[in-house]
């Protein structure tokens, strides 16, 4: 039973990791309809941002955490502004690819500083002893990077839901001329979109680092297995990538601790989500909370 | 009026058939022979060190492999980024086989022709199985299926006991009529193959689009619903496409395996997938002249990255490979930057020399 638990604790740690990481996706797909394959590098650069600043260059962690959201909100709009900019009107299909085209980018800029090969890891913070509940236990790292994981995730909720930048966005994914014609500017709209999900992305990897480390390829495997989630959330709902994350934390810890070593069956965690995507994308392609657009095929 | 067959000063078809010949003129057909004269005799006259052979086969197995992804991104508007997995298909089925029969089994080294085939059909059939959910979805969805295989397949190879664990399996040296094909000989016996298979798949695919079955693929990407109206189904056509597309990387996969006599994990990564999209689009989307210039123009790159990695080795001290920074870096520059400024490609370049020399010495 605690062997259970402890596979739902960390199942939830994972799992809202994920949803955090989707919600920047979400938020780029909701107001601009642009797949943004680039948003795992987007996630790695924000850990590295923040690890640079903690251990190069000396800063307390917290401020550090905050400034790289700062900074990768700037990087995430000028991003915006230098390449999507020109092609907003071009067909979606070669917007998509330009997304691709920067996520090798990143890749190769990432490849250039120490990160790409080498692993690190933050300075411990926190208290090193985990708490104990029920048999079953949670480090302090864990423990607060969901509590900032929620803290955030409530944050942008409200954003979208109630204040103004937020109902213009939702205003310009429903329909642009409509929201042009009522003084929006659409532009601007999509340059906030990426810059609040490169900030999203920002938190989800300064946790991401502080708790598994830091190392490029878990941090690209963070990025691609965003696309799991958002697709069995739907992909314009944020209520859905919050439960499809956890849902898919889940899934990989269940998969970790009973299918591995079984059968012959191993790394199961890493192949899973994918078939779950497939098999969605044939059953039921607007995912669990995904608005059912009417025109099909 | 008898139209003349050398010189077209502008599009006077007064029939179908007419508008839909390969050479329009007889001075295409003359460059065209012209052209393959020069491939197919150049390496009788010049020796070029195996390490170059292997590069320049390496591009005609990228072309047959772009072959297929520009059916499937240029001309059936389908994104694909996990086509090097398609490659790694092909591949798999002949190491496969070679698992299961031994490496020098009669069946991989004297039958080779059919086991190209066999791996492009296994190819196409798994093509179909991804391109699935395109029965119910817009294509904007589909970019994600084809990631999914990606990883699926990634996780196939690097996990089950069957492939090694990713590790290399070996494939045997073939036999031609003369006998078993040694060292000395093989890039260069390679080089004919699949120059030879190049050009039957690259002459398939100009016929095929001329057939009903290749132009729904451009009706489909251009208006699902007016194709729809036109009895074409939107669903299937895409499925079609997605096996077309895994035929030719079933085939550039086999090749590969064959080449390089060994199949392993790393040449089938998502690094290898964005480069092949590089290729598509650097060559020009929708073109078959594209997907013959695009994998020429991003190999070369590459070993120009590779050269300048080796040169620029001595500022990046901190990193091992600078190969591996570059490279990524380049071709998402090039993907990039060919989008914003020459979305039509390095083939537009290639159809505004030709409509300039069409009407010379006139200017229009």
């Amino acid at each position: 039973m605690s062997y259970f638990l402890q596979l739902v604790i960390s199942g939830v740690v994972v799992g809202s990791i994920y949803a955090l990481s989707a919600l920047g996706f979400v938020l780029i797909y909701k107001s601009s309809r642009v797949l943004n394959i680039a948003h795992g590098q987007i996630i790695a650069s924000g850990a590295f941002i923040t690890y640079a600043l903690t251990v190069f260059m000396g800063i307390h962690i917290v401020i550090s955490f905050i400034l790289s959201m700062v900074i990768t909100f700037f990087l995430a709009m000028s991003v915006e502004r230098v390449f999507l900019r020109r092609l907003i009107g071009e067909p979606i299909i070669s917007v998509i690819m330009v997304t691709i085209g920067l996520m090798s980018i990143i890749d190769g800029l990432i490849y250039l500083t120490p990160f790409g090969s080498e692993n690190f890891s933050f300075p411990e913070f926190l208290p090193t002893t985990p708490i104990a509940f029920l048999g079953a236990s949670i480090s302090w790292t864990q423990f607060v990077g969901v509590i900032i994981t929620f803290v955030m995730i409530g944050a942008f909720t409200w954003f979208f839901k109630a204040s103004t930048i937020g109902i213009s966005m939702r205003a310009v994914s429903d329909d642009q001329f409509a929201s042009m014609s009522i003084g929006i500017s659409v532009p601007k709209v999509f340059g906030l979109a990426w810059a609040t999900a490169g900030l999203s992305a920002a938190a989800a990897g300064g946790i991401i680092g502080n708790i598994t480390g830091l190392n490029f390829n878990v941090l690209h495997s963070f990025g691609i297995i965003v696309f799991p989630v958002v697709i069995v959330g739907g992909l314009d709902s944020i209520f859905g990538a919050i439960v499809a994350g956890i849902i898919m934390g889940l899934i990989q810890q269940f998969a970790a601790g009973y299918l591995d070593g079984h059968w012959g069956l191993n790394g199961t965690a890493d192949v899973l989500p994918y078939i779950i995507l497939l098999i969605i994308l044939l059953f039921k392609p607007h995912g669990l909370f995904g608005i059912h657009e009417i025109e099909r095929v | 009026m008898s139209e003349s067959r050398w010189l077209a000063t502008g599009n006077f078809f007064t029939s179908y058939k007419a508008e839909q010949r390969i050479f329009l003129t007889h001075i295409d057909r003359l460059v065209f022979i012209c052209f393959m004269i020069l491939l197919f005799i150049w390496p009788l006259f010049f020796k070029v060190s195996n390490r170059y052979m292997l590069v320049i086969d390496s591009i005609l197995i990228a072309i047959v492999a772009v072959y297929g992804l520009n059916l499937l991104t240029g001309f059936a508007g389908l994104i694909s980024i996990g086509h090097a997995a398609f490659v790694g298909v092909g591949a798999y089925t002949l190491a496969s086989f070679a698992h299961v029969l031994g490496t020098n089994h009669v069946l991989i080294t004297h039958w080779w022709p059919l086991m190209i085939l066999v791996s492009g059909l296994v190819g196409a059939v798994i093509g179909g199985i991804v391109g699935l959910p395109s029965l119910r979805l817009k294509h904007l969805y589909l970019v994600i299926a084809t990631l999914s295989f990606q990883m699926i397949f990634q996780w196939a190879i690097n996990f089950m006991q069957f492939f090694n664990q990713g590790q290399t399996i070996a494939i045997g040296r073939v036999f031609w009529f003369t006998g078993k094909v040694v060292r000395k000989q093989h890039y260069f016996f390679w080089y004919y193959v699949i120059l030879v298979i190049v050009v039957i798949l690259g002459f398939a695919a100009r016929n095929l689009l001329r057939t009903k079955h290749g132009r729904s693929l451009v009706a489909v990407r251009d208006n699902d619903r007016a194709a729809d109206a036109m009895g074409m189904h939107p669903g299937f056509t895409k499925v079609y496409a997605f096996a077309l597309a895994g035929f030719f990387a079933g085939v550039a996969g086999a090749l590969h395996a064959y080449l390089w006599r060994g199949v392993g994990f790393e040449s089938f990564t998502l690094h290898h997938s964005i480069s092949y999209l590089a290729m598509a689009i650097v060559g020009g989307l929708g073109t078959l002249v594209g997907s013959i210039v695009g994998p020429v123009a991003i190999l070369v790159l590459e070993l120009q990255v590779e050269h300048f990695a080796e040169w620029a080795g001595h500022f990046f001290k901190a990193i091992g490979d600078v190969a591996t920074a570059f490279r990524p870096l380049s071709f998402g520059l090039v993907i990039v930057l060919f989008l914003m400024f020459e979305p039509r490609g390095i083939a537009n370049w290639w159809r505004i020399v030709r409509s300039y020399f069409k009407l010379w010495p006139f200017r229009y």
